[in-house]
C-alpha cells in the first residue's frame, strides 16, 4: 500500500478547540492535484503558540500559505475567526524577499504600518517612533539608515522581526524564521515570539529544531501530509509520533489514484 | 532562400508559358514614371506592368517572388538604369527572363551623383553608383526615353510598328510642349532666386536644364539620418542665401523640412513628386501630369510675396 | 572657439536644437524612473522586447492614418500594452514564465509589424518614419511626450509605496495590501502601461531602439551611484538628460545621427559608472579603500 492511496480514516487526534481563531475544515492543499496537506482538520486556538514541524514536503510552509489566503485549497476550508487576513502577520521564508532592494532598514520596518497609512497618509512621527522602537527591541538601534544589502542573513530576519512587531498583527505566521540564523539572534528573536505570546497573540511558527520547539512551544502540530498529531507538545512529539511521521514523508506519487476521501 | 524560391518557381512557370500571338505585348516597368511612358507609346498594343507601385521607392525596393513571376512571362523588360534599381539584375537572373531589356536612360548624358553644394560626406549607404539616375526630370531626357522605348516595343512586336510610331510622335510633341511651358513659367523668376530646398535631391537634371537650385538636407540616399550639424548647416545656408522655398518630397520624412521652414521662414511648398508617379487619382498620375504639377508648385513658391 | 561656444552656442543659434533639448529633458523625467524601476523588477531586457511589440500597432496607425502622430502613437500604445498583458496572462494562467511568454508574444508582435510593413504595395519607407528623430519633434510630439512625462510622474507619485513594496517584498504586498491582495497586480498592471506609453513617446522622438536606450542606460548607470529608489530615480533622469545634451553635441559637431548619438552618450555615462561609481562599481570592487573600525 503506497501512502498517497492511503485511504483510511486518520487516526491523529482532531484538535477543534471551541475558541479557535483559525479553523481548518477537511483541508487538502497542493500543487499539480498533488496533495501536500491531506485532509487537516483542526484550529489554532486564540493565543496559543504552535509549532509546526515535520519532514521536508510535510506541507507545512503550504499551511501557512492557505492561512492568509494565497493559496486555494483543493478541498474543506480555512475559516478566520473575528479576523480578516489583513489582521495576519506572515513572515514567509527569506528567499521569497528581494534582498539587494535599494531600500533602508527603517523603511522596511515601516512598510508594517501599511495597514494605517496605506498608499497616500504620511508617516508621522508617532509611527516613525514606533518602528525605532521595535528595532530596538529587535536588537538593532542605531541601524536604521543602513540598506538593507548591507545587513546578515540574521540582521535582516531581525528587520523582518521589527516589521512584524509594527504590524500589530493579531495572527503571526513564521514560516522557518531561524533557519540559517545564528543562535544568538535566534535566541534574540525567539524572545520576541515570547513577547507576542505574553501580549495573547496567536502564533504560528513553521520549525525544525525539536529541542527549540520542546522548550518554547506549548503546542505542536506535527505534519507528514497526513496530520500526524496536534496538540500538547510533550505528546504529540512522542517518539511514536516522530517516526511515524518519518515514514510518511516525501510520497510524491505520479500514478496516485485520485484520492476517495474527498467529500465531493 | 526568397531568391531560390522565386527562381524555382519562375522556372516552373516558363515550362507551361506557352508563346502569346495575338495578345498585346507584356511589358514589365521598373517603376510608375516608366510604366506611364510605356503605356503612352504602348497604347493599347502593350500590357504594362509596374513592379515599384505609386508613391514607392525604387532605391530601397524589395522584390517579391510576384515579381519574378511577371517577370518570367514577359516580353519586354523597361528599366531606368544608372544605378537606380539595384535589384534588377538579381531580378531578372531569378526569374529566368531572357527577353530584351530596355534601359531607358541609354543616350543620356549622365551628371555625378553629388551637388556641388554638398560639401560634407554622408557616406551614402545605397549603390547610385557614380551617377544620379533620375534622368527624366530633364524633359528632353524624357524624349530619349521616349525614344528608347519605341526602339524596344518595335523590337518586341514589330507587326505593331505603324501603331507604335505614331502613338511615339503624339507623345513627343506633347513633351515637347512641357518642355517649354516649364521655361515660360520660370522666366519671370531671376535665376538668383530659384533656390528650391526639397528632402530629397532627385532633382540634378531639373537643376541643370532649367537653372533651379536645389538643395536637401539630407544626401541623395533616402536612407541616411541627418545629423544635427547637417541641418544646422542647412539653416545657415538658407538664411545666408536667402532661399525662399522648402518642398516636402513624396518619400523622405516631411518632420525634418518643417522644422526647417519653422526656423528660417521660408515658405513651405506642397507635395512634389520625384521618383513615384501618385495614384491614377492623385495630380501626379502620368509623367507630364507629374512635370506640370511640380512646375505649378516650384513657380507658386518661387513667385515673390505680392 | 570658446567652451561656451561650443555647449550653449548651438542651443542659442538653432531652434530646432532647443525643441530637440527640450524632447530629451521631457524623455529624461519620464524614463529615468520607469527604467530604475524594470532594472529593480530584473525587467531590463523586457523594455526592449516592449518597444519591438509596438511596432506592428505603430505600423496600422500609420497605414490608416498616414504620418499621424497620434494614430501611430494610440496603435502603437494598444499593440504594446496587448503583448505586456497576454504575455502577463499567459504566466498567470499556464505554467509558462513571464520573460518566456513575453519572448513568444513580441516577436508573434514584430513578425506581424513586419509582415504589415511589406504587405502594403506602395513600399513606403516605413521604417524612415517609425525611426523618428529627434530633430524634427514638433510642437504634437513635443506635446506629446511632455504629457507623457507628466502623467508618468503623477502616477509614480501616487503609487510610490505599492510600486516599490511590489518590487521588494510583493508577497507582503499581497498580505497587507488589502483588495483582495489584487493591490499587487494592479500596480503591475499600472506599471506595464507606463512602460509601454513612454517607449511610444520615446519611438517618436528616438526610434524604437534608441527610446529603449535612453531608458535603460542611464537606470542601469545609477545602480553605481545611489542607494535608495528616490535618489535611483533622479540620478537616471539626470544622467538621461545630460546624455541628450552630449549626444545632440556629438551630433552638432560631428555629424552624427542624433538617435544613436545621444544613445551612445548614455553608453558611455554607463561605462564612466561602473568603472568609476561609488556604489559597487570596477574601483570600490578594485580599491576598497582602508576599511573601517565598525
Amino acid at each position: 500500500m503506497t501512502l498517497a492511496s492511503y485511504n483510511g480514516p486518520p487516526d491523529a487526534p482532531v484538535n477543534a478547540p471551541v475558541d479557535a481563531i483559525v479553523r481548518l475544515t477537511d483541508l487538502t492543499l497542493g500543487y499539480r492535484r498533488h496533495p501536500a496537506v491531506h485532509h487537516l482538520s483542526g484550529g489554532f486556538r486564540e493565543g496559543s503558540l504552535t509549532a509546526v514541524v515535520g519532514p521536508n514536503g510535510a506541507g507545512k510552509s503550504t499551511l501557512l500559505k492557505a492561512v492568509v489566503g494565497a493559496l486555494k485549497p483543493f478541498d474543506g476550508k480555512v475559516t478566520l475567526h473575528g479576523l480578516t487576513a489583513r489582521d495576519i502577520g506572515y513572515l514567509p521564508q527569506q528567499a521569497e524577499v528581494e534582498r539587494d532592494f535599494p531600500i533602508d532598514v527603517l523603511d522596511t520596518v515601516l512598510l508594517g504600518h501599511w495597514r494605517r497609512v496605506g498608499i497616500f497618509r504620511a508617516i508621522g512621527r508617532t509611527l516613525t517612533r514606533q518602528a525605532e522602537e521595535a528595532l530596538a527591541a529587535v536588537g538593532l538601534a542605531g541601524f536604521e539608515r543602513r540598506p538593507i544589502g548591507a545587513l546578515s542573513a540574521g540582521q535582516f530576519q531581525r528587520v523582518l522581526f521589527a516589521r512584524l512587531l509594527v504590524q500589530d498583527a493579531r495572527l503571526i505566521l513564521l514560516d522557518e524564521p531561524f533557519t540559517a540564523i545564528d543562535a544568538r539572534t535566534t535566541a534574540d528573536l525567539l524572545d520576541v515570539v515570547r513577547r507576542w505570546h505574553g501580549e495573547r497573540r496567536t502564533v504560528v511558527a513553521v520549525l525544525h529544531d525539536m529541542e527549540q520547539v520542546r522548550a518554547h512551544f506549548p503546542d505542536t502540530l506535527l505534519l507528514a501530509r497526513e496530520p500526524v498529531a496536534w496538540g500538547r507538545t510533550d505528546e504529540a512529539l512522542n517518539p511514536a509520533n516522530l517516526a511515524r511521521a518519518r515514514m510518511m514523508a516525501e510520497a510524491w506519487d505520479d500514478k496516485a489514484e485520485v484520492c476517495r476521501r474527498s467529500s465531493s | 532562400m526568397k531568391r531560390t524560391f522565386a527562381a524555382s518557381l519562375a522556372t516552373a512557370l516558363a515550362l507551361f508559358a506557352l508563346p502569346a500571338l495575338a495578345e498585346p505585348v507584356k511589358v514589365v516597368a521598373t517603376f510608375t514614371i516608366l510604366g506611364d511612358m510605356v503605356r503612352q507609346i504602348g497604347g493599347d498594343e502593350v500590357a504594362v506592368t509596374t513592379l515599384v507601385g505609386p508613391d514607392g521607392d525604387a532605391h530601397v525596393y524589395e522584390p517579391t517572388p510576384a515579381d519574378a513571376r511577371a517577370l518570367g512571362s514577359a516580353n519586354l523588360v523597361v528599366a531606368n538604369g544608372l544605378g537606380m534599381e539595384g535589384w534588377i539584375d538579381r531580378l531578372v537572373k531569378a526569374s529566368g527572363y531572357k527577353g530584351p531589356v530596355t534601359v531607358t536612360s541609354t543616350g543620356v548624358k549622365p551628371i555625378a551623383g553629388e551637388e556641388e553644394e554638398h560639401d560634407h560626406d554622408h557616406g551614402h549607404g545605397h549603390d547610385h553608383g557614380a551617377h544620379d539616375p533620375h534622368a527624366w526630370q530633364s524633359v528632353a531626357n524624357a524624349k530619349i526615353y521616349a525614344d528608347n522605348i519605341l526602339k524596344g516595343l518595335v523590337a518586341a512586336a514589330p507587326d505593331k510598328a505603324a501603331a507604335l510610331r505614331a502613338n511615339h510622335a503624339a507623345y513627343k510633341a506633347k513633351l515637347d510642349a512641357v518642355d517649354a511651358e516649364i521655361k515660360t513659367a520660370l522666366k519671370p523668376i531671376p535665376r538668383k532666386d530659384r533656390k528650391i530646398v526639397t528632402s530629397h535631391d532627385a532633382f540634378g537634371y531639373y537643376a541643370k536644364a532649367y537653372g533651379v537650385t536645389f538643395l536637401a538636407p539630407v544626401g541623395v540616399s533616402t536612407e541616411a539620418e541627418a545629423s544635427a550639424g547637417d541641418i544646422a548647416k542647412l539653416i545657415r545656408q538658407i538664411k545666408k542665401e536667402k532661399i525662399k522655398a522648402v518642398f516636402v518630397e513624396s518619400i523622405a520624412d516631411p518632420r525634418l523640412l518643417e522644422q526647417i521652414t519653422r526656423e528660417t521662414g521660408a515658405r513651405i511648398g506642397g507635395r512634389v513628386y520625384s521618383d513615384a508617379l501618385s495614384a491614377a487619382d492623385g495630380p501626379a498620375a502620368t509623367y507630364i501630369d507629374m512635370m506640370r504639377y511640380n512646375l505649378g508648385q516650384f513657380t507658386k513658391a518661387l513667385a515673390p510675396a505680392s | 572657439m570658446t567652451l561656451f561656444d561650443l555647449t550653449a552656442g548651438p542651443f542659442l543659434e538653432f531652434a530646432f536644437m532647443r525643441r530637440a533639448l527640450a524632447a530629451c529633458l521631457a524623455l529624461s523625467l519620464g524614463c529615468g524612473p520607469v527604467g530604475v524601476l524594470l532594472v529593480l523588477r530584473r525587467m531590463s531586457l523586457m523594455g526592449d522586447a516592449m518597444s519591438h511589440a509596438v511596432l506592428p500597432g505603430a505600423a496600422i496607425g500609420f497605414l490608416a492614418a498616414g504620418l499621424s502622430l497620434w494614430a501611430m502613437g494610440i496603435g502603437g500604445f494598444l499593440a504594446g500594452l496587448a503583448v505586456a498583458l497576454l504575455a502577463g496572462l499567459v504566466s498567470r494562467v499556464t505554467a509558462l514564465r513571464e520573460d518566456a511568454s513575453f519572448a513568444a508574444f513580441y516577436l508573434i508582435s514584430l513578425a506581424g509589424g513586419v509582415l504589415i510593413v511589406s504587405l502594403r504595395g506602395s513600399n513606403v519607407d516605413l521604417m524612415h518614419v517609425l525611426f523618428g528623430t529627434i530633430l524634427a519633434v514638433d510642437d504634437a510630439g513635443l506635446l506629446l511626450v511632455a504629457g507623457i512625462a507628466t502623467v508618468t510622474l503623477l502616477t509614480l507619485a501616487l503609487l510610490y509605496r505599492p510600486m516599490v513594496l511590489e518590487c521588494f517584498d510583493s508577497g507582503f504586498l499581497r498580505a497587507v495590501g488589502g483588495a483582495g491582495g489584487r493591490l499587487g497586480a494592479a500596480c503591475h498592471l499600472v506599471f506595464l502601461v507606463l512602460v509601454v506609453l513612454n517607449l511610444v513617446g520615446g519611438f517618436q522622438a528616438l526610434g524604437t531602439l534608441m527610446a529603449v536606450g535612453l531608458m535603460m542606460l542611464p537606470a542601469a548607470s545609477a545602480r553605481f551611484w545611489a542607494e535608495g529608489v528616490v535618489a535611483l530615480a533622479l540620478i537616471a533622469m539626470g544622467l538621461a538628460f545630460a546624455s541628450g545634451i552630449g549626444g545632440l553635441l556629438l551630433s552638432f559637431h560631428f555629424n552624427l545621427p542624433s538617435g544613436p548619438a545621444i544613445v551612445l552618450a548614455a553608453g558611455g555615462g554607463y561605462l564612466l559608472s561602473l568603472t568609476l561609481g561609488p556604489v559597487g562599481s570596477l574601483r570600490t570592487r578594485w580599491f576598497p579603500g582602508r576599511h573601517r573600525e565598525a
